[in-house]
């Protein structure tokens, strides 16, 4: 069952990665609130019919859950808003490498203070050396980037 | 404009760390698939309200845009539903780690072939010493 979770998972990050790029084209043409509402709405036709058939939840019981667990939309929002403006500036994987280190280092706050009802996992130094070659890699990215820019608009100054 | 970019990048992956984090927790009040429904309904609702009052782009060209454009809803759902799930079997530790690595092979695949309209830059030496550091910064936290 374990195995099975984490390969899941990793679709839902193949699919992520596939969201944004999917989202970043699509946004040049139809704006950046646009584009994020269309995203919402097909969700929820999408998911609307797989409950039909496959919810065995209780979807009334929202009215009973503490308010701080349905504030979490806000970042779902935010999240794909904020994509759809980063990935035509800077990219896919600049942006990716970016919001997985924000994921990380947020992941690892949450652990030490077990926030959430969370895992209590407090902060250690391998932890904080971890912190180091993430902003290592997004400074590799930047530079990669800006190199990958300038060669393309040599390629262009100089069509051969 | 660029550092702006990077920084709601950071941002957003905070977001994301959230927004499993409690989702995990509504899932099981309400249940899986109902959790990630709430999130795309209300987001809908919220969304809607922005687009009224800030909405600047065209929604029309939705119905003129390739339907290969159309489909990032549909992936946001495997997204969701998969932490949802996940996150209560193996823990957001682990959940975390697999969804990096296939954002990290995929966005390599996509960018360097410019599939799916993205900008097509090649990988460079730069880019792999980036996921090398990457993958040195996942073992270090788990």
């Amino acid at each position: 069952m374990g195995i099975l979770m984490i390969l899941f998972t990793l679709i839902g990050g193949l699919t992520l990665s596939t969201q944004s790029a999917i989202n970043g084209t699509f946004s040049r043409k139809a704006g950046t609130i646009e584009t994020t509402l269309l995203t919402f709405l097909t969700g929820t036709m999408f998911l609307a019919i797989l409950i039909l058939f496959w919810g065995q939840g209780n979807l009334s019981a929202i009215v009973e859950v503490p308010n701080w667990q349905l504030s979490a939309v806000f970042l779902g929002v935010l999240f794909v808003l904020f994509i759809v403006i980063a990935v035509p500036k800077i990219g896919v994987i600049a942006t990716n490498i970016t919001v997985i280190t924000g994921q990380l280092a947020i992941g690892m706050i949450i652990d030490h203070f077990g926030w959430f009802n969370s895992l209590v996992i407090p902060l250690d130094t391998s932890r904080l050396f971890a912190m180091v070659f993430m902003a290592l890699a997004i400074y590799f990215i930047y530079k990669g980037n800006v190199r990958s820019n300038k060669e393309a608009k040599q390629f262009v100054e100089s069509p051969s | 404009m660029r550092y702006l970019a990077y920084l709601l990048a950071v941002l957003a992956g905070a977001a994301l760390s959230f927004e499993g984090a409690i989702y995990a927790e509504l899932g099981n009040t309400i249940g899986k698939l109902e959790t990630s429904f709430y999130n795309f309904f209300v987001g809908s609702i919220i969304l809607t309200l922005l687009w009224i009052f800030f909405g600047k782009g065209r929604l029309s060209y939705t119905l003129e845009a390739p339907k290969w454009t159309l489909l990032g809803g549909m992936l946001g759902v495997v997204y969701l539903t998969s932490i949802v799930v996940s996150v209560p079997f193996v823990g957001v530790g682990l959940s975390m780690v697999s969804v990096i690595i296939g954002q990290l092979i995929m966005s390599m695949i996509i960018e360097h072939y410019g599939w799916l309209g993205s900008i097509g830059a090649k990988i460079n030496k730069e880019k792999v010493f980036a996921v090398i550091s990457m993958i040195i910064a996942l073992i270090l936290v788990y």
